[in-house]
């Protein structure tokens, strides 16, 4: 699995890079591998804000639905609205062209309880 | 160490429902393993979240005087029936990094299916592009799941008997003259029992995900671990 080292990471398999003031939000290639061909997406409105951890946005595929995360608390400042016609984009550049929606953190301290990539490479499932 | 559940009697699907939904509360707060259900449902239909219906060939009216009851499921996937005579399997477990196998979690679902149809000596494969098993007398498997917090629910329909008349009154996963096949129609005499092919599954699905099941026939009582997470005080 390809995990870029300059971005941070969730539990939830949710990848963070920030820009500027703002943070870039998509998901893994962990995650878009799990789910399979996306072939639809639900995106945020901009404007709207989430807490950490609150459902976003949901992708799926032919046969699957899945809920993708704030990873911190903040405001919509702008979704990745080619999605919407081309899910896919998920798929093939999950860290690139796949991104999914950009937020301005409340609390830009939050970040640091974030994975960096080796962290996320080296978490484990939580079963025995 | 991770549950299986077997229950002997076909549940009306809000129940299945309910029961998925407390076990997954509780998987995601850590407080019981990966449980694997493994039940029949009384004679239902249900669209997934993107099911059209259109697909469906019959009027909710209709349906309900024929004893069948219509859902639409918060899972992936078009629009299915289950019923008696279909062994649906509900794995409720965490996706781990590790152990969920290259091919992700719908790949290792079909190699389940494929893998029960095998134990039983009937051949199935995969379909480019149409998810599923699929058999010489068509689709004899169904996928549709979703995923809440890295949590799985909903999961897969396996056909045992022939005779599920409910397909009759849908576009099975909006797939138009696609046949529904059934180890029945594929087995004859031969067919194994509701019991012998959802314990196949069970060891399909540990061989497929690397878990070990822990089998429980539900009419025992269940584990404690369990029982606490399905009746909050």
């Amino acid at each position: 699995m390809d995990t870029p080292r300059n971005l941070k990471y969730t539990n939830s398999h949710e990848w963070v890079r920030v820009e500027g003031k703002q943070v870039v939000v998509g998901i893994t290639d962990f995650a878009q591998d799990q789910l399979s061909d996306l072939t639809y997406v639900e995106l945020p409105t901009v404007g709207d804000s989430f807490s950490g951890q609150e459902e976003v946005a949901v992708v799926e595929s032919v046969k699957a639905a899945s809920d993708v995360y704030a990873p911190i608390s903040g405001t919509i400042t702008a979704v990745n609205n080619g999605l919407l016609d081309r899910p896919e984009l998920i798929n093939t550049d999950p860290y690139g062209e796949g991104w999914l929606f950009k937020m301005l953190p409340d609390d830009a301290t939050e970040l640091e309880s974030l994975m960096d990539a080796d962290q996320y490479d080296q978490s484990m499932p939580d079963e025995e | 160490m991770a549950f299986a559940l077997f229950f002997p009697d076909p549940l009306p699907y809000v129940e299945g429902l309910r029961l998925q939904e407390a076990l997954h509360a509780a998987r995601v707060a850590d407080r019981i393993p990966d449980t694997v259900l493994f039940l029949q449902h009384c004679p239902v239909i249900t669209l997934g979240r993107r099911g059209r219906s259109n697909h469906l060939l019959a009027r909710e009216d209709q349906l309900r005087a024929r004893g069948i009851d219509l859902f639409e499921a918060s899972r992936g996937g078009d629009v299915t029936y289950h019923g008696p005579g279909q062994v649906v399997m509900y794995p409720i477990i965490r996706l781990g990094r590790e152990g969920s196998g290259s091919h992700g979690y719908l790949h290792n679902l079909e190699e389940v299916a494929i893998g029960t149809c095998a134990a039983f000596g009937v051949e199935a494969w995969r379909r480019e592009g149409k998810n599923g098993a699929w058999t010489a007398a068509g689709k004899i498997a169904a996928i549709g799941f979703k995923i809440q917090r890295w949590v799985t629910l909903h999961g897969m329909s396996f056909n045992v008997e022939a005779g599920l008349g409910g397909f009759e009154l849908i576009v099975p996963c909006g797939l138009a003259g696609e046949p529904v096949a059934s180890l029945r129609s594929l087995l004859g005499e031969a067919t194994p029992s509701i019991v012998q092919v959802a314990g196949a599954m069970a060891d399909r699905f540990e061989a497929v995900t690397g878990r070990v099941l822990e089998r429980i026939p539900c009419r025992d009582p269940l584990p404690d671990v369990l029982a606490a997470a399905l009746n909050p005080a």
